[in-house]
């Protein structure tokens, strides 16, 4: 199948996959979007909780400080896993004890958050319109309804382009209206004929976990 | 004909019965389609987490349900977390009680909390005895060499 040549040296550059944090309080939850994530060839982090979510965003923060200071001098793995750790989406459940998905939304999309960029997506089991447009209001971009199926996984690919395209690329973040842009066009051909964001990515082994970093009891899947 | 195919036959029966008598609906397809050769266990594993967790709730609701002061929205939590989990299994059946069940609960409603009860236990370990045959089948078919219908 063919791929657009800039999106193919997009991902030979990188060599990165999407890298999801997925946080939800329901074990059953986490696992399936688990696996609808890792189906669509998505790396992925869970935790049970928004304050999870802020601690494990915090760390990643921390380490590629760590990363960036020997950068120069790094063989070009380090730079990868550096680039491999960063955040590509957010997907939280919007209602949970203690600190909700509204809640976890705000707290990314606050002024002077160094996550502001990261998009946030928000699922719930119920359909509000009112806390839809509330979230949307906040920055979310897209609210999705529960349970999550394949299908739905689809409607994230621009969310998660985003943050792999070049700075000089300008990529609609709507997509509703029909893109001009060529890159989206493949992608989404690509995807109707496989289901998967990007089909060659299934034969990769994957990561070790060791690359990913760990506090105590905060990966839960 | 042979063993093998008797049995994937069984399957598929047992399988399309479940979904006509309400048991089961889409979202377990859906479970179905994630499965593969690198996932193999998956349709198991996540039920067998929903059956942990709905003994769980289950337990909580009894509990919740005896207090002299009914904490109805303690009770609604649990019946929300047990519509979310039946729902993402696609346990149509238990959900469809979980909804009376929290309407009953926002009209704090003793009575009517309690009847919900019953009927989810009900329904609950009939979707189980049901799942646990079908897997049983399935283990079959996979011992007898088959393997399982798409």
């Amino acid at each position: 199948m063919e791929l657009h040549p800039d999106f193919a040296d997009t991902q030979q550059k990188q060599k990165q996959h999407f890298h999801v944090l997925a946080v939800d309080d329901s074990l059953i939850e986490r696992k399936l979007l688990e696996r609808l994530l890792t189906e669509s060839s998505c790396k992925v982090t869970c935790v049970d909780s928004g304050d999870k979510a802020l601690e494990y965003l915090s760390l990643l923060d921390s380490q590629e400080i760590e990363y960036s200071t020997d950068l120069s001098s790094s063989p070009p793995s380090a730079q990868q896993e550096a680039g491999y750790m960063k955040v590509n989406l957010i997907m939280t459940d919007y209602s949970m004890p203690g600190m909700s998905g509204y809640d976890l939304l705000k707290r990314v999309k606050m002024q002077g958050s160094s996550w502001k960029d990261i998009p946030v997506v928000v699922m719930s089991s119920e359909n509000v319109p009112s806390r839809i447009s509330m979230c949307m209001e906040e920055g979310a971009e897209e609210f999705l309804l529960k349970p999550l199926q394949l299908s739905d996984l689809k409607k994230l690919q621009p969310h998660l382009l985003k943050s792999l395209v070049h700075p000089t690329e300008d990529i609609s973040t709507s997509n509703d209206h029909g893109s001009d842009n060529n890159m989206m066009h493949d992608i989404t051909t690509l995807n109707d004929s496989d289901n998967v964001l990007v089909s060659e990515r299934k034969v990769m082994s994957p990561e070790p976990l060791e690359r990913r970093p760990k506090i105590n009891g905060l990966l839960v899947v | 004909m042979d063993g093998v195919a008797q049995l994937q036959k069984q399957l598929v029966d047992y399988t399309a019965s479940l979904f006509q008598e309400g048991f089961l609906d889409e979202q377990f397809n859906q479970l179905q389609q994630l499965q593969d050769e690198s996932n193999p266990d998956f349709v198991v594993e996540v039920v067998s987490l929903f059956f942990e967790d709905s003994e769980r709730l289950l337990n909580e609701l009894a509990k919740a349900l005896e207090l002299k002061t009914i904490d109805f929205r303690k009770v609604d939590a649990h019946v929300h977390q047990f519509k979310g989990s039946s729902s993402s299994i696609g346990a149509q059946r238990v959900q469809k009680v979980c909804i009376a069940f929290r309407n009953y609960c926002e009209e704090q409603n003793i009575e009517g909390c309690l009847k919900c009860l019953q009927q989810v236990k009900h329904e609950y370990s009939l979707v189980k005895s049901k799942l646990e045959t079908l897997f049983k089948i399935e283990k079959q078919l996979i011992a007898a060499g088959g393997s399982i219908p798409t």
